[in-house]
Order: structure tokens, then sequence, then C-alpha cells
């Protein structure tokens, strides 16, 4: 098994690390420009610097194992020939043997209790270095930009932090044992050359053998075990296939046929997987033979000269035990290949670990600011491609904006450098006067709340996710944050209402909205960025959270992101984008005249014309009345002109107008 | 995500032993099914014993009778022979892998098989959830176990015979080595036995460690953006450090063990040799020759150091872990997958609604507030129903109902006259069609996909549903009816017209669309529903837009856990929720 793990999974690994970095590679080169273009100091950077700083992390663990390493190495090499010292006294019946016997019991017990610490040692070192560059890998993370992160899949983080971490955690252990590793087999043949010149010589005649053998094997396995892995790769993608219409399979009742389809390929992967073991039976087989001949043949050697009486028999064993112990020169292998997979691991670690923290400053906003928000000259690249240009624009304290604009008009964009998700490439944002970079960490988080289309919760019961990060945050707030947003119903459906573990219950997407809505709501920031958080609620729940927002005693200032022309009429003024540019900035009445804006609501598929109710009202959308946002009015949806094709009855639209406001 | 950083060692113990023991059974009919193989394993390992024989026991002779007596020819002989052993060794060993394989194979083949049976059920079974790490097991896991099972095979199988034939040698060159060197074997094997369940434990804790700190790092990454928000990134690492900080423990404690299994390897194979030495006068006294002693410490340093030294490592490493991913790859089968057991076919219908619920109530735990709540509803044969109310207010679970894939908690479900309650009938699909919103395609050929609910459907049937769905441009995209489809090249929309169609062609005779035409545009949901509502036989339509509302014969408006029906303006006159969703559609555009 040894052999088997050394030989074939950790190619396959290897592999597999060599494609992931192959992936990693493209997205890495322009980060590493995009910080020298800030002029940024880099921070030593790379894989050499991250394993250095594992040796410096277990320097001491390091330097005892290398001593104790090398010190067993030495035992180990002195073993055979005072054994054989000792056996030729005894057979010759010569007086003097105790003592020689008394100094192997010494090396013996030496060797054994110096190998054990040599491995207690060498894994201590691996623990505490591999936890050190977790902990380095996984700070970096947190504290980056979150656009430098976006490049790293979760799937891909995970192997960083685990597979990745423990192979360069292994550095230093590699290190501290490379020496030794190397002196056992060089000691045992400089002794055997000291034995007898003839030995040593068959025997360094047989190791080129070895070395061709070897290789031979290198180049044949690596061809099936990429097969193998190809057919088992397509397996599982059929199985993810199948698990993601899991709904429709239970329904059909097709279990069964799903899982025929899913294993169709078993039988290939078996034909492939058998093509392996008779690969690896080969080289094994190969090795298997080779080591016994070489020490065989330095026996065969060494009994023609115990027979000429040029050797004893004590010295004739331990030149057969020197000869397996230098044939073990492949075991420097081990902490060679372990320093080979620690470097090209450590790049893809410290590629985490180097992420440069975001800086915050050490500003407290105003006290009495009231969320009025300002970009100035504002942009951003993203891979070389301009998503947002010079974006200049104010809202006032307290007001609601809506952000408009086509798929890919750069809106998110702007809702993550509002509230310092994060940087623009050029640019200020200020918060209530203040830029936002100025701002210690704390209080930004405190003052800014953001709601995503798909909130995203880091573990822990509902109560958790949605108290997460503001303190202090009592039950009664969770639920009243909850109920705004309309979670507390279904919340309370949950087995253990808001004492749910997450993980334990499958939500759906607008069930995730309300959860994310209310923990933006928990937060009652000065600014608060909803970033099309409201995409899989209906269009009722989500006017009656809209308006829960307004009416409730907050006074911040909203940031919405909308694809609805109802938000988009309900807010203060929008903020229109087009391919990154602001086009213009106005309440929704003013700017429904122009039919490019109207087209922006233009469902882009289908022939429905978009209906656009508020023009009407032009006066309710004014900039200037932040609290204005008007009492549900049924009405107001329904005032222009509906659809004809959907055949919509006169008089149903007058039993509507007949309600007026009421609800 | 990762609160069970640290749990006591003592759980895993249990687990083991929990697993050890459910494994036994299975291991055990494994085993003895492949009894062929175990014994041409053994015949070829018996070959591994000569060699083993010869090694010590040619060197023994070599010396006594040759070169001690400077008889080189006799001597280079007795080493010929071991030399030829050693070379008929390599096909042996090449027929020991070609069996190996018979024994891995089918394991990894049973393994993958269960896993995907336990992963299908799961994510199928009623209120089942897919299971995320499905995929991981069904690859690494396996592998893992594989290569496990394979190095313990191999290793024990080796220690075995090496054994056997080093003991044998002793025994022939003189028998009162077998008195020197079987106390301390023995001695050490007991002092590693004993240390396994401890070292098993290790290894349990470790890989369950390293488990969680995968998932957190995964859990980080994907949450990334929301911790900045919240600004919990500190909180996010202090979990993080703490995983660590209990994986680096983990390691330490295997640390230890690890040594303890190295003191054990010297007990057995490095205190025989000392003993041997320090008896040798005595041994001389009793008439054993050099080259018999030589022979013996041969045996000891070349054959039995080596071998109980992999064995030690592989079985604490390789054995402990292989325990582990065995006893999760087994997981008995979630109960609640397994196809209700009445075993009833379709019985008699009674009654000539296509779908009637009486008193129908669902709630999802005891302390949950039920989602639905004394539901009476009434559907007559080929009525076109559509269902209407705010997210998240049970629509989709009215429907799980009336397909019969979620049991209510209480009251009387009948669909198409066979009762549901207490259990479904086996074959539901023969009764009704259930489209869920995310449709489902697999890669396989369109007409394959079409036809998934009747796979007899004939040419024709599958040509007229393309023709009624309008579905020519997608068959035309995707390169005809028989080409392979790649479902992730399809969009939501065309993947939706998929699963429309296959519908259209199903002979069951009620239809049940969960917003199944969410993704597509009004004039092509309004086709879909056309063709399906011309179609013979019921269809329930949870509706998205007011146009597929107002194609319904009657609306049932679903407001918490009451409802009212209706035609569209009886519930405009007497619903205020569903005036307040139709003005919101309206409003709109949607």
């Amino acid at each position: 098994m040894t052999r088997l793990e050394r030989a074939e999974r950790p190619r396959g690994l290897r592999q597999r690390d060599e494609e992931r970095r192959d992936q990693g590679q493209p997205a890495a080169k322009p980060r590493d420009e995009g910080r020298r273009e800030k002029g940024r100091t880099a921070p030593a950077s790379g894989g050499d610097s991250l394993l250095r700083g594992t040796v410096r992390h277990t320097w001491f663990i390091a330097a005892v194992l290398g001593f104790c390493s090398t010190a067993a190495a030495g035992c180990a090499l002195a073993v055979p020939a005072v054994i054989g010292h000792a056996l030729d006294l005894m057979l010759d019946r010569r007086p003097g043997a105790g003592p020689w016997l008394a100094l192997s019991a010494v090396l013996l017990a030496g060797e054994v209790i110096l190998e054990a610490a040599r491995v207690l040692l060498s894994q201590l070192a691996n623990a505490r270095a591999t936890a050190w560059v977790r902990i380095r890998a996984l700070t970096g993370l947190l504290g980056g930009p979150l656009e430098r992160a976006a490049s790293y899949s979760p799937g891909d983080v995970a192997a960083r932090l685990c597979v990745n971490a423990a192979d360069s955690g292994a550095a230093p252990a590699a290190l501290a044992t490379i020496v030794s590793s190397l002196l056992a087999p060089v000691g045992a043949l400089v002794a055997l050359a000291l034995i007898d010149p003839w030995t040593a010589a068959v025997f360094l005649a047989g190791v080129p053998l070895l070395l061709l053998l070897l290789r031979a094997f290198a180049r044949h396995s690596s061809d099936s075990v990429g097969r193998y892995q190809r057919v088992q790769a397509d397996i599982a993608a059929r199985l993810a296939e199948a698990l993601e219409g899991a709904r429709t399979v239970a329904a059909a009742g097709t279990v069964g046929r799903e899982a025929r389809r899913v294993l169709a390929p078993l039988d290939e992967l078996a034909l492939h997987g058998r093509r392996m073991w008779t690969v690896h039976g080969r080289a094994v087989a190969h090795s298997g033979v080779l080591l016994p001949l070489l020490v065989t043949a330095v026996l065969a050697v060494g009994g023609v000269r115990v027979s000429q009486g040029a050797l004893s028999v004590g010295e004739l064993l331990a030149a057969s035990r020197y000869a397996a112990l230098a044939a073990g020169v492949g075991g420097v292998a081990s902490p060679l290949g372990a320093l080979v997979r620690a470097r090209s691991a450590a790049r893809r670690t410290a590629e985490l670990a180097d992420l440069e923290p975001m800086p915050h400053g050490r500003e407290v906003l105003p006290a009495d600011g009231t969320g009025a928000l300002e970009l100035r000259g504002v942009g951003v690249v993203r891979g070389g491609v301009p998503v947002l240009t010079d974006v200049t624009l104010e809202v006032p304290g307290g007001a609601t904006a809506a952000v408009v604009g086509r798929s890919g008009s750069g809106k998110s964009s702007l809702a993550a450098v509002a509230g310092r998700l994060e940087d623009p490439d050029v640019g200020q944002v200020l918060l209530d006067g203040i830029p936002l970079p100025h701002v210690v960490r704390s209080d930004l988080r405190a003052c800014v709340a953001y709601a995503f289309a798909r909130p995203e919760f880091p573990g822990g019961t509902v109560a958790e996710a949605v108290a997460a990060g503001a303190v202090p945050t009592s039950g009664e707030q969770v639920r009243h944050a909850a109920a705004l947003a309309h979670a507390d119903g279904f919340v309370r459906l949950l087995p253990q209402g808001y004492g749910t573990p997450l993980d334990q219950v499958p939500l759906s997407g607008g069930e995730r909205q309300r959860l994310g809505l209310a923990r933006a709501f928990v937060r009652r920031g000065r600014l608060t960025v909803l970033d099309d958080a409201t995409s899989s609620l209906d269009t009722a729940t989500e006017r009656q959270v809209e308006l829960a927002l307004s009416r409730s005693s907050f006074s911040g200032t909203r940031l919405v992101v909308a694809h609805r022309v109802s938000t988009a009429a309900r807010a203060d003024l929008v903020i229109w984008l087009e391919a990154g540019r602001v086009r213009r900035v106005a309440p929704h009445g003013e700017l429904w005249r122009d039919p490019d804006y109207r087209a922006v609501f233009a469902p882009e598929p289908g022939p429905q014309k978009p209906a656009g109710p508020y023009p009407a009202h032009p006066a309710r959308t004014a900039p200037d009345a932040p609290d204005r946002v008007p009492a549900p009015d049924p009405s107001r949806s329904t005032g222009a002109a509906p659809p004809s094709r959907t055949g919509w009855s006169p008089a149903a639209l007058a039993e509507r107008r007949g309600r007026g406001t009421g609800r | 995500m990762s609160r069970t950083a640290a749990r006591p060692g003592h759980g895993h113990a249990v687990t083991d032993r929990v697993a050890a023991r459910r494994l036994a059974a299975p291991a055990r009919r494994f085993l003895l099914g492949r009894k062929r193989t175990l014994l041409g394993l053994a015949a070829l390992s018996a070959a591994e014993s000569v060699q083993t024989f010869l090694g010590g026991y040619g060197v023994a002779r070599a010396l006594d009778d040759g070169f001690l007596r400077a008889d080189t020819a006799t001597g280079l002989l007795w080493l010929a022979l071991a030399v030829g052993v050693i070379l008929l060794g390599a096909p042996v060993t090449r027929g020991v892998f070609a069996l190996l394989a018979d024994l891995t194979e089918p394991l990894r083949d049973a393994l993958v098989r269960r896993a995907v049976m336990n992963a299908l059920r799961k994510a199928t079974a009623p209120g089942g959830s897919v299971d995320g790490t499905a995929v991981s097991r069904l690859t690494s896991q396996t592998e893992i176990a594989r290569d496990s099972f394979a190095g313990l095979v191999l290793t024990a199988r080796s220690f075995l015979f090496v054994a056997t034939g080093a003991a044998v040698g002793l025994l022939s060159l003189a028998p009162q080595f077998l008195l020197i060197v079987l106390p301390p074997l023995l001695l050490g094997v007991t002092l590693f036995a004993m240390s396994l369940l401890p070292m098993a434990r290790a290894q349990h804790r470790y890989l369950d460690a390293d488990e969680v700190i995968a998932r957190h790092a995964q859990g980080v990454r994907t949450a990334l953006r929301d911790i900045i928000a919240c600004g919990t990134q500190d909180a996010a690492a202090a979990q993080g450090r703490l995983d660590v900080g209990e994986a680096a423990a983990a390691a330490r404690s295997m640390a230890r063990w690890a040594a303890v299994r190295t003191l054990a390897v010297a007990v057995a194979g490095q205190l025989p040799v000392l003993l041997l030495l320090v008896c040798t006068p005595w041994l001389l006294r009793q008439g054993v020759s050099a080259g018999a002693l030589a022979g013996a410490l041969t045996y000891l340093l070349q054959a039995l150091l080596p071998a109980l030294h992999s064995l030690m490592t592989v079985l604490g490493a390789a054995g402990a872990r292989l325990l582990v991913v065995l006893g999760r790859l087994t997981e008995p089968y979630p109960d609640t997958a397994v196809a209700p057991p009445a075993g009833s076919g379709p019985g008699p219908r009674t009654g000539r609604a296509a779908v009637e619920l009486r008193g129908v109530r669902v709630s999802f735990g005891s302390r949950a507030r039920p989602v639905l709540d004394g539901l009476d509803l009434s559907v007559a044969e080929g009525e076109h129903l559509a269902v209407v109310g705010p997210s998240g207010i049970g629509k989709s679970t009215l429907l799980q109902v009336v397909a019969g894939t979620l049991a209510p908690s209480e009251g009387a479900v009948r669909l198409a006259g066979h009762p549901l309650v207490p259990a479904p009938p086996t074959d539901l699909t023969g009764l009704r069609t259930l489209l869920p919103q995310d449709a489902y395609v697999f890669t396989g050929t369109l007409r394959d996909n079409l036809r998934y609910l009747s796979p007899q459907a004939p040419r024709a049937a599958v040509e007229e549903t393309v023709r009624a769905l309008e579905l020519e441009p997608l068959v035309a995209r995707v390169g005809g009816l028989d080409a392979t489809l790649t479902p992730r090249t399809l969009s939501q929309g065309e993947r939706q017209l998929i699963a429309l169609g296959r519908a259209h062609l199903s002979p069951a005779p009620v239809l049940l669309l969960d917003e199944a035409t969410s993704h597509l545009d009004p004039s092509a949901e309004a086709v879909a529903e056309r063709a399906l509502a011309a179609r013979p036989g019921t269809l329930v339509v949870v509706a998205h837009r007011l146009s597929s509302a107002l194609r319904a014969h009657r609306v049932l408006a679903l407001d918490g856990t009451h409802a009212r029906s209706g035609t569209h303006e009886e519930l405009l006159a007497r619903s205020a929720l569903y005036r307040d969703l139709v003005g919101h559609w309206h409003g709109t555009g949607r």
C-alpha cells in the first residue's frame, strides 16, 4: 500500500492539482498586474516565501527532528558492523564479546527510540506547519477584497485549504529529514566498500537497472489512471445531473431507471481499473525482483571472499544488510517528492494567503448623518473590461434611489462599490461626506446593510443568520426584522422555528431572499443596499416589504437595484445606467417620457408591452419628499389601460377603481 | 456549518465499533462469494513463502556446506537456487495483482452502486434533500476504500506468507530459534493490536476535522460577499481557527499513536535480533552452526522486519481509513425513501372527481404551524384549475399532496378516484404527471427526453407533441429529435419546454404543473397551456401570471391556511387577496 499510495494516488492528485493550477493561473496574472498598477507595495508573495514561513514557524521541532533522524541513521549504520563483529567474536569463541553485545543493545535501542521520535516529531511539525498555513490562507481570504477572491470557486478554496495546505505543511519535516534519508544509503555504500570493495562494485553495477525499471513504470501508469479518472468523472456528472432533477425523478417514480443510466459506464470503469492493476503489478514485480537479486549478488561475491578467507561470517552478514540499506536510496524520493509537492501546493495556498487585505481607516461616521451617498468619478474595471465609467452622483440622505438599466449595465457593481463590498479602481465613494476607505470597519458594517438576490448564510440557526454581525441583537429584534421581510410566517413553520439550523431545511429562493432582507433590516443602517433582493418574491409581497421598509423607523438611505417598473416608480429618484455610465438621474415620472427609458423595462422575450402606469402621477415621485411613498394603493398598479389580450373585463376594472385606496 | 469542531474521541470508538459490526456480515458475504479468488491468492502467495524460506535457508547452507568449507561451487549453487526462486517471483506478483483486481473492482462497483442509489433515494424521498457530498462520496471516498482495501489485502497476505516461510525456515535450521524469536514477536504484535482501536479513533477524528475544514472553507468562499457585507470576518476566522486547531490536535494525537506503532514494530522486529545475539553462545553450545545463525538473522532482518513494518503501517493508516469510509458509504438507506409497502395496485376507483381533498392538513414538525389546514378541494374530470397565492403560501405543497409525493398529516386525498392516504398505490405515474419548476433534462436524445414518462410512445405521437407545443425551433436548434442534448447548453426556458412536451406525451389523466412555465415568455406559455388543456384529462396549474389564471375554468386562491375558489370574476368580487394579486400582476406587466 505504501508503494501503491506513492505511485498511483498521488499522481492522480497531482494531476488534478496541475489542472486546477492551470485554471487558476490566467486569473492570477491580471490580479498581479492590478496590484502593480495600483502602485501598492506587493507583499512578499509566492509559495516559497510561504514555505520559508512554515520553516520559521516550526524551526525548533524541525531542528530536533533533523538531529533525531540523523542520529537514527547513524545508529542504523553502526548496527550491522557492531553485530557482525560481536557475532564473529562469539563464533570464534574469542573473549570480549560482552562489550560489543552491550554496544549493539545500546545502538538498537537508540535506533528504535530515535526512529519513534522521528515519526512523532515529523508529524508534529506537519501538524503545526499545516495549521499555520491554513490560518494564513483563511485570514487572507477573509481579509482580501471581494473581487480578488471571486476567481476562486468554493471547491477550489476547500482544496487549497485542505489538500494543498497539508502538502505545504509537510515542507519543514521533509527538509529536516532529507539529509538523513541520504545519509543511510550513502553511508551503507561506504560501509560496503570498507568491508569489501568487490561487494560495493557488484552493488553499483546493479543500480542503473533499478532506475531504468522505475522510469518505465512512470510512463505506463499515468495513461490508464487518466482514462480511469475520466470515466469516473462521467459517472459523477451523470449523478449530479440526476440529483438536479430529483423532484422530477421523484414524481415520475424513475429512480431505478436513473440509477441504471448513471451506472451505465461502470463496466468501462472496471475495465480501466483492471488495466491499472496490471500495470501496477508489472512495476511491483520488477522492483520486487531487483532488490533481492542485488542483495543475493552481494552475498554471492561476499561468499566467495569468505571461502578465500578474506571475509568473516559476521562481515558477510553486515555486507548483506548494508546492501539492503543502500538499496533504500529510493527512500530519498519520499522527502524529495514531499518537497516538490509542497512547493507547488504552497504556490496555490499562497495565492489565498497573499490576498492583499482591504485597508480600513480609523474614522467614524458623523453621529448626526442621514446617510447621504456621493460617488465622484467612480470607475470599475473587471478582467480588463470597464464595468463602471466616470460615475458621479449624489443620493440625499433618507432618499430611496432605484438603480435601473439593462443587464450588464453595471447595476450590481454600483451596488457593490456604494457600500464598499468592493473598491472602485478610480474615484471615490463618500457616505455622509467621509470617503468609505477612511471609515473603521466595524462602523462601516454597522451603518451599511446589504441584501442580495441570492443571499448566502454561513451556517448557524435562522436567528443567527438574521442577526449576523449586528451587535447586539435580541430575539425580539430578529423576529421584528423577519416580520418586516415577510419571513416570520415561514420561519414559524420550520420544525424549530428561529432555532432551526439552516443546513437542515431546504429553503426556496424566495425564502432565502426574505431571510436576506431580514438580515439587512435588523441592522437599521444609514445606507441599505438592495441588490435585486426581491426578485423571487411575488409582486404583492415585494410591495409589502418595500412599504414596511419605508414606513418603519428606518431613516436611512436606500439604494435599490430594480428590474420592475413599480419599484422604480416608487423611488424618489432613479439612477439610469447604460453600459457602465450614468445616462440620467431623475425621478421616474420624468424619465418615463423617454422611450429609451421605457425600453429598459420591456420584457426581452415575448410580445407583451411594458405597462407603465406611473407617468400619470409624477408628483408622487418627487425627489424632495423622501418619506412620502404612498400607502398601499392597488389602483395605482392598474391605472393604465391593461393589455387587452388578457381578457381583463371593464366591469372588473370599474370595480377595482371603485375600491379606491382602501385595503 | 462547523459547529461540531470539538467532538469527544469516545464517540468515534462507538461509531467505529457500530460500523465494524454493521460491516461484518456484508464483508463475510463479499469474501465468501470470492472463495476461488482467495484460494488463488493463497496459492500464489505460497510461492512467496518458498522465496522467503530459501532466502534464509540458502544463506545458511551456502555458508555451512560451501563458503565456510572453501567449497565455493556448492555455496554459489545454493545462492543460485535462491535467485531462481526470486526470478519466479515476478510472474507470481503479476498474478497476485490480477487476482487483486477481482477483489477491488467488485468492491468498488458495489460501493459506487450503493452511493448512487443512496443519493438518488435520499434526493427523491418525500421532504428529502440533495446530499451535497454525494458526488464526493462517489469519487474520492470510493477510491479511498478501493486503495485502502487493496493495500490491506496485499500487506496482510504478504505478512502472513512471509512469516510462515520464515517460521518454517527457522524451525528447519534449528528449533531453538523459534523459542527466542516468537515471544518478542508476539509481544510486539499484541502491543500493536492494542493500539489499533485508539489509532482508528485518532484517524477518524482527523478525517472528520479535515472535512469540517473543507466545509468551512467552502462555506466561507460561498458566503464571502455576505460575510464582508455583514462584517462577520472575525467570527468566520475565529470559527476557522477552532476547526484548524481541532485538526492539528487530531494530527498530534495521530502522531503519538504513530510513535507507539513504531515502538511496537521495534519490539516485534528488532528485539528478536538482540535476543538472538545474546543467546548466541548458548546456541553455539547446542550445536547450532554459524551458517544457521546467519540464516536466522537474514530471516529477521531481510524478511520479517520489512513485512512487519509495512503491515503495521498499512493497518494503522489504511485500515482505519477503510473502516471510516466504508462505514460512511454503507450507511443504511433512509427509511422514508423506500416506496410504501402497501403494494396495492390502483384499486377500484370510487367517486367521480379527478382530484378530491377532504380536511387536508400539512405541517412540517409537530411544533410548526401548518402550511395547509382543513383544506377541501374537488377538481372535476376534464377541468382546468389554476392555483394562485403569494410566495411561500403552500402552492407547491398542495400539488405534492395531490401528486402523492407528500403525505398529509391529516385528511383524505383521492386522485382519479384512488385513495392516496394512508399509502398511495405503487404506480402513481399512470395516474398523474407532476412537473416541478426546475425542469429536468438529462444527457440523452431529445426523443428519449420527451418520452421520459411514456418510454413506448410511437414516433407519430412524439411528432404530434412537437407540433402541438411548437417545439420545431428547439428541435432544429439542437440538431433533430435524435441529437444528444447537453443540458448545460439549454436555457431554462428550453428545459421547461422539453418537460412540458414530456407531460403532453404522458398518458396520465391528471397533469399538475408547478410553475412549470415560469421561464417561458407569455406567448409560449399560452401555446403550451392550451396544448395541455386540449389533451383529454384534468389540468392543475400553479399560475405564475394573470394570463395563466385567466385561461383556467376555475381559480383557487390560497391565503395562509384557507382557500377560496371560483371563476376569475367570482374571485375578483370575493377575494381581496386575489384582487391584490391581479392588480400587481397587471401593474408590472408580468
